[in-house]
């Protein structure tokens, strides 16, 4: 179906003789339906139907390695200190801060474009570090190696990233689907 | 060198208009080749363009050539089920790419698959193909409503709204998990009881491959993509139930579309 997605982008506003939906259903049927003859048929138009492999990208995670080592990392009675407060408190400041920002950035009515192509990128391996960061701190908190001091801690990091990176976002003016790359033949990044 | 290439295969009726369209060659009539009551509906076309190694080439490098001939194939099968003064043929449209050496191949190929085409033409005969296609378009309402039937949901939310920040976040990734579990079985439900539905009108259905974002245009997921052949005497009763359908899928989030009447291309197999 990737074939027919190159087609249809490819047309030109004076190639639409008919809406994007009856094209689309144009195409699909023609080159994907309709009878099959076998016979003195000189041609049969290859399978036009390219498949391209996803490749997702592998990383081995810390907790499997800690898993095959045995090692169990953290203290589970570690209660709150005075420094972990002052952390959890200037985090939570901060999604308070991103939180505020973000609608007078849309009333001041002002996402700016340039160098939007660049934060783009840069937000895009952020958000994918951010994903892997998260995945990893879950597979961790199931497992029960982190206090309650801990989880707390990881949480309202992650949430802070998380918003940070939305605030961003909306300086910039860019949606949640934009923060992608197409690998070409590996496919989309995330 | 010519061959000739095949748009379809219908009824033949005595005066049945010409087809006007110009064929594959954007330079050659389109013209039919009779055999008993059916007859072909073909075009001249080099042979050196419409070549094995030629196609297999463009499929790979020139996609503009095969979308343009690919739309020039419709074209004409659109206008070959025109009966003249209203009224469709019973017709089978191919699939893109049928070329023949000769006329000879053609005879040949009508009268050894004479009785298999004249039995899905009395299948197609008097139904008109409809797509029907459904979006979840507010996954959000959707997820609103499973919510207010799940307990088990519920419970875990009032949990969460007592819970620390830091905790509570990994709480709601996992709660996220869940509603799009629960969310998951549900949709399943609701497109297979969809599904069901249309078919009482119908006189056969096939469900079709969902169609990515990229080819519908559309920020709404696809959640079901079906083909049906109604019987023109019940095509009111069939948009009615559509009507109906709508409005009932309407609170769940889900949006349907029909599109038609189309040639047969999912229901003329032999």
């Amino acid at each position: 179906m990737r074939v027919l997605a190159i087609m249809v982008n490819a047309l030109t506003s004076s190639e639409l003789k008919h809406d994007r939906v009856t094209l689309v259903d144009a195409l699909d049927k023609v080159l994907e339906k309709g009878a099959v003859i076998n016979g003195d048929i000189v041609i049969r138009v290859a399978d036009v139907d390219l498949v391209f492999l996803g490749l997702r990208l592998f990383l081995s995670s810390v907790s499997k390695a800690e898993e095959v080592s045995g090692k169990c990392l953290g203290n589970s009675h570690k209660e709150l200190t005075s420094e972990d407060r002052a952390y959890i408190e200037r985090l939570q400041r901060e999604i308070k801060k991103a939180e505020e920002n973000i609608p007078k950035i849309i009333n001041a009515n002002s996402p700016q474009e340039t160098e939007q192509g660049l934060a783009k990128l840069v937000l895009t391996l952020v958000e994918l570090i951010r994903k892997l960061m998260e995945k990893e701190a879950f597979r961790r908190v199931k497992q029960g190696t982190l206090s309650p001091a801990e989880i707390q801690k990881l949480g309202l990091s992650l949430k802070a990233v998380k918003k940070k990176i939305k605030e961003i976002q909306t300086v910039f003016g860019i949606e949640d689907e934009e923060l992608n790359l197409d690998l070409g033949p590996l496919g989309n990044l995330m | 060198m010519n061959g000739l290439y095949l748009y379809c295969i219908r009824e033949r009726m005595e005066g049945a208009p010409a087809i006007s369209s110009q064929g594959m060659d954007g330079k050659g009539e389109v013209f039919t080749l009779a055999y008993r009551d059916i007859e072909a509906v073909i075009s001249p076309v080099s042979l050196a363009e419409f070549a094995s190694e030629e196609i297999q080439h463009k499929a790979q490098n020139d996609l503009p050539w095969i979308k343009d001939k690919a739309l020039i194939h419709e074209g004409v099968v659109e206008e070959a089920i025109q009966k003249r003064g209203g009224g469709l043929f019973s017709l089978i449209p191919m699939r893109f790419g049928a070329v023949f050496n000769a006329r000879a191949g053609i005879e040949a190929m009508l009268a050894k698959d004479y009785l298999k085409i004249v039995q899905v033409l009395d299948k197609i005969r008097g139904n008109q193909e409809w797509n029907v296609k459904v979006y979840l378009s507010d996954k959000a309402l959707l997820e609103r409503m499973i919510k207010t039937q799940n307990t088990a949901i519920q419970e875990k939310e009032k949990e969460l709204a007592a819970m620390p920040e830091g905790m509570a976040f990994f709480m709601e990734e996992e709660l996220k998990a869940v509603v799009a579990g629960e969310s998951a079985k549900v949709m399943t439900q609701l497109v297979e009881t969809i599904f069901d539905r249309i078919n009482s009108n119908a006189v056969a259905l096939v469900k079709n491959r969902i169609l990515e974002k990229e080819l519908t245009g559309r920020r709404d997921p696809m959640v079901l993509n079906t083909a049906c052949l109604i019987p023109a005497t019940r095509i009111e009763a069939f948009k009615k139930g559509i009507e109906s359908i709508r409005r009932d899928i309407q609170p769940q989030g889900l949006v349907i579309e029909i599109g038609g009447p189309w040639p047969s291309y999912n229901f003329c197999g032999y």
